[in-house]
């Protein structure tokens, strides 16, 4: 019972994740379109599902933030609000607080009351600001500003045991609290029942908490129980964070400041000035002396942890499309129905029946390719998924730096497989970042130079032959060739006198440590990130190339795998043994002249293609086989390029092109220098696929120790 | 599982009880007798062909395709330092399970899965085996017979796994 319960709470978790996406797509696309019924319709459809589901499964804190929301964004579908920058970035803040809060329900963490109070405080707030105005950044002291007389009260019950013996309905009672207001919360305390075999159906065992908002006082709550007082046990209290005791004293439901401004006493910078000083409760509470700092960051601290462990948690799952499955099964259909005709083929075959067997073969054939490739199908979700998180981020981006920028996604439907999705979203979030911060110039440099002062940022995603490429685009300053060389020289990453290429200088940016950014601001330039990103595409089996003009902007282009799983690779032998060569790697392979080849002592062999000296790599020394071939002139080089840079590999013999679907290493065994993992071959045995930028580093050891 | 099912019926039936020592997959190589605990036993199969991988020590002879998983395979005999024989039909691989990873180990051949009693286990001497002792959990006495055991957390992981960049450099 248990387990199917935790089986359904799954499931709350992941149908929540999708419905805050909505409401975050809504609610920034809100900005653009403010009069959008339809779109507010949509974002209050999401809030309220979250809100029943939670309620469903005890989750009240998510239920009581998510009703505040829901309350907000009611009033705006109902006109009554107007949307405003400073009504959606509470809303926005407010979504945060609540992934957080379902995050804590996930992880059983504890949420932080204080913040949740706080924005819970602000929604009701705003909700009694009429129309537009500065309902903005609603200051502490103007929480309280609830419409007159509003009490939230909590109310436990639990009534005497001789309850019905009196003739009293419990019922009764709980209608008649239900008429003083509305009951937001009612929860059933049953905790008092005994087994079924001491149960005396005339006792009353049941108790009840409930949640009332209304305007009547406490008195009027307190009179509804005056029958059944004496031997109830009866708790009411006057929620101290939702009541607003100077709500009596101002008479229209205007945050303080608001008022101020319009009387005159303040002007409305003065007031945004004092709105700035606002303190975090942390700081109040310290100046209060109710905590000490340590217990404040005590706090944070389990704050922020709370947030982590709530990743590990998820478990992966995947939405898909029913049209895929159904194709699916179709084709299953017809896998079966070959297999039963091949079997019913085997019990009588004769040696005449040979041509219709190798038919039937043949059509197995292509039922298991059609399976298997539908099968990779469903592991295949557009990236727009990973896309979505960005619009939010340049929002809060562009206010952190005060730049104007207007985020433009394309290619949105491009299909990748899940798992590549899953590892881009980090590279791809420092990228935008880096764009944002670095990229872009402030408006006023921007007007200088006779550009609009809105920046782009471009991202865009397709397909380009076995591969995708996704896009960031900047229309900013461009990478600054001297000042990254300069940098670098200083670095010491490369020395004065070496000659570099544009596309070498470009990649110095992905050192690790590299940072041409005067300034660290909180968003970039700590000389982290560019280097992580490089690594990560590159550990997916992907590429970063940078374009870049001066003044006119930088392009970014990943380019990676459709999967993970499968890889086109060409087989090649040395010797005995078969390894395979990723084909995207593969730029040719050749047969070289004696005057081709020069030998460097020292510094090993090279080859001369078409006047370009490429290092050339014997695979057996590499990984200390026994050739059938040591003379290149005989054998076959396979010219590879990894990151810009080239090498000739030599191999015995190029033995054909497959598909190949990649198994790990690492899973039983460990990671190999210079394998990037293992497959099956058509005959069962195990084949190792070629790690390029392995195999280089590899042949630089080799030759630093030879050297 | 199926070889688990199987092994504790026949040495019920060897035994006519159990009791609260431990089972042992016994095997031969050489003439001497080694054993390793039968819950760490996931299969017993026949030798066939693998793929050596580059750049790792002799005894780890490559890997081979077990339905589909990638799954090492050690070769004992170059572990233990002894010399390397004609594989034969009794020649046979022993799939372990090392802390939740597959691993295959290359034996002379196997032989009966025995009962050894608590107090029939000595620690390991020093001298005398021909294996490194520290690879050993102790000498098991089953019947007239002496059983090397095991310990394969030690003799699995040890170096093996790490030897990443030592076997590259």
């Amino acid at each position: 019972m248990s387990t199917d319960l935790s089986h359904f709470k799954d499931a709350f978790f992941e149908e929540s994740q999708e419905h805050l996406t909505t409401i975050e797509e809504g609610l920034l696309q809100l900005e653009q379109r403010p009069g959008d019924i339809d779109l507010l319709n949509r974002i209050f459809r999401g809030a309220h599902s979250i809100k029943g589901n939670s309620g469903m499964f005890g989750f009240t804190a998510v239920s009581q933030f998510t009703h505040k929301m829901e309350s907000v964004l009611d009033q705006l579908r109902s006109s009554q609000m107007v949307v405003t920058v400073a009504i959606t970035d509470l809303l926005l803040q407010s979504l945060d607080c609540l992934k957080t809060l379902i995050d804590c329900a996930r992880t059983g963490a504890a949420p932080d009351e204080a913040h949740v109070a706080a924005l819970g405080g602000r929604l009701e707030a705003c909700q009694g600001t009429p129309a537009p105005g500065q309902a903005t950044a609603v200051p502490a002291a103007d929480e309280r500003s609830l419409p007159l007389g509003t009490h939230r009260f909590t109310i436990s019950w639990a009534p005497p045991r001789y309850l019905f013996q009196r003739g009293l309905d419990p019922a009764q009672f709980l209608k008649e609290l239900a008429g003083l207001g509305t009951v937001t919360h009612l929860a059933l305390d049953a905790g008092r029942l005994p087994v079924l075999t001491e149960l005396d159906p005339e006792q009353c065992y049941l108790g009840w908490t409930l949640e009332l908002e209304t305007g009547k006082d406490l008195k009027v709550i307190d009179a509804v129980f005056d029958f059944v007082r004496e031997d109830s046990t009866l708790t009411i209290v006057d929620n101290p964070v939702e009541t607003h005791p100077t709500a009596a004293v101002s008479d229209v439901a205007k945050p303080l400041g608001e008022i101020l401004v319009e009387t005159g006493v303040v002007s409305q910078s003065q007031l945004n000035q004092a709105l700035s000083q606002q303190k975090k409760v942390g700081e109040i509470l310290v100046e209060q002396k109710v905590a000490t700092p340590e217990q404040i960051s005590e706090a944070l601290k389990k704050q922020s942890e709370g947030a982590v462990p709530a990743k590990k948690a998820e478990t992966p799952s995947i939405r898909v499309d029913t049209v895929k499955i159904d194709r699916l099964i179709n084709l299953v259909g017809e896998l079966v129905i070959t297999q039963s005709m091949l079997s019913d083929l085997g019990s009588r075959f004769e040696m005449s029946q040979l041509p219709v067997l190798l038919e039937r073969v043949a059509q197995l054939e292509r039922n298991t390719r059609e399976i298997q490739e539908r099968v990779m199908g469903i592991r295949m979700v557009p990236i727009g998924n990973a896309f979505s998180r960005f619009p939010r981020l340049v929002r809060d981006l562009s206010g952190k730096a005060g730049k104007k920028i207007q985020l433009i996604l394309s290619g949105e439907e491009t299909e990748l497989d899940k798992t590549v999705i899953e590892s881009i979203g980090d590279p791809l979030t420092h990228l935008v970042r880096n764009s944002a911060d670095h990229g872009l110039e402030p408006p006023d440099e921007r007007l200088a130079a006779g550009k609009p002062e809105q920046g782009i940022i471009r991202l865009n995603a397709f397909h380009e032959g076995g591969s995708i490429c996704i896009t960031v685009e900047d229309d900013g300053r461009g990478l600054n060739r001297d000042k990254i060389l300069a940098k670098g020289i200083k670095q010491g990453l490369i020395a004065e006198s070496d000659k570099l290429s544009d596309e070498q200088i470009w990649m110095l940016i992905f050192k690790p440590g590299f940072s041409t950014a005067e300034k660290v601001t909180d968003v970039s330039g700590r000389g982290v990130g560019m280097d992580v990103v490089k690594r990560n595409i590159e550990g997916l089996g992907g590429t970063v190339s940078i374009k870049t003009v001066t003044g006119k902007g930088t392009t970014f282009t990943l380019k990676l795998p459709l999967t993970l799983a499968i890889i086109e690779g060409m087989t090649v032998r040395v010797g005995q043994d078969t390894y395979i060569v990723p084909l995207l790697s593969i730029l040719e392979s050749i047969q070289p002249k004696r005057e081709m080849l020069k030998s460097i002592v020292g510094k090993g062999e090279l080859v001369n293609v078409r006047g370009t000296y490429l290092p050339l790599m014997r695979l057996y020394d590499v990984f200390r086989l026994e050739p059938e071939l040591s003379d290149p002139t005989k054998a076959i080089l396979l010219i590879l390029e990894t990151e810009g840079e080239r090498v000739a590999v030599m191999v015995d013999e190029i033995l054909g092109q497959q598909q190949v679907v990649i198994k790990s290493m690492e899973q039983n065994f460990r990671k190999i220098e210079g394998v990037a993992g293992a497959t099956i071959l058509g005959d069962g045995t195990v084949g190792f696929i070629l790690d390029v930028r392995g195999l280089l580093n590899i042949a630089r050891q080799g030759t630093a120790k030879a050297a | 599982m199926a070889t688990q099912e199987l092994t504790s019926k026949d040495s019920n039936q060897q035994m006519g009880i159990t009791t609260d020592g431990s089972q042992f997959l016994t095997f031969q190589l050489g003439e001497e007798l080694y054993g390793v605990d039968i819950l760490r036993v996931q299969e017993i199969k026949g030798y066939t062909a693998v793929t050596r991988i580059p750049n790792t020590p002799a005894h780890i002879k490559g890997v081979l395709n077990l339905r589909g998983t990638i799954v090492p395979i050690v070769e004992l005999r170059t572990k233990f330092g002894m010399p390397t024989i004609e594989y034969t039909m009794f020649t046979v691989i022993v799939v372990v399970v090392v802390k939740e990873k597959i691993m295959g180990l290359v034996v002379d051949a196997v032989s009966d899965v025995l009962d050894i009693d608590k107090k029939d286990i000595q620690p390991a001497p020093q001298f005398g085996a021909q294996v490194d002792v520290s690879f050993l959990n102790g000498i098991g006495k089953a019947g007239d017979k002496l059983v090397a055991l095991l310990d394969m957390d030690r003799l699995l992981t040890d170096g093996d796994m790490q030897e990443a960049t030592k076997a590259a450099a």
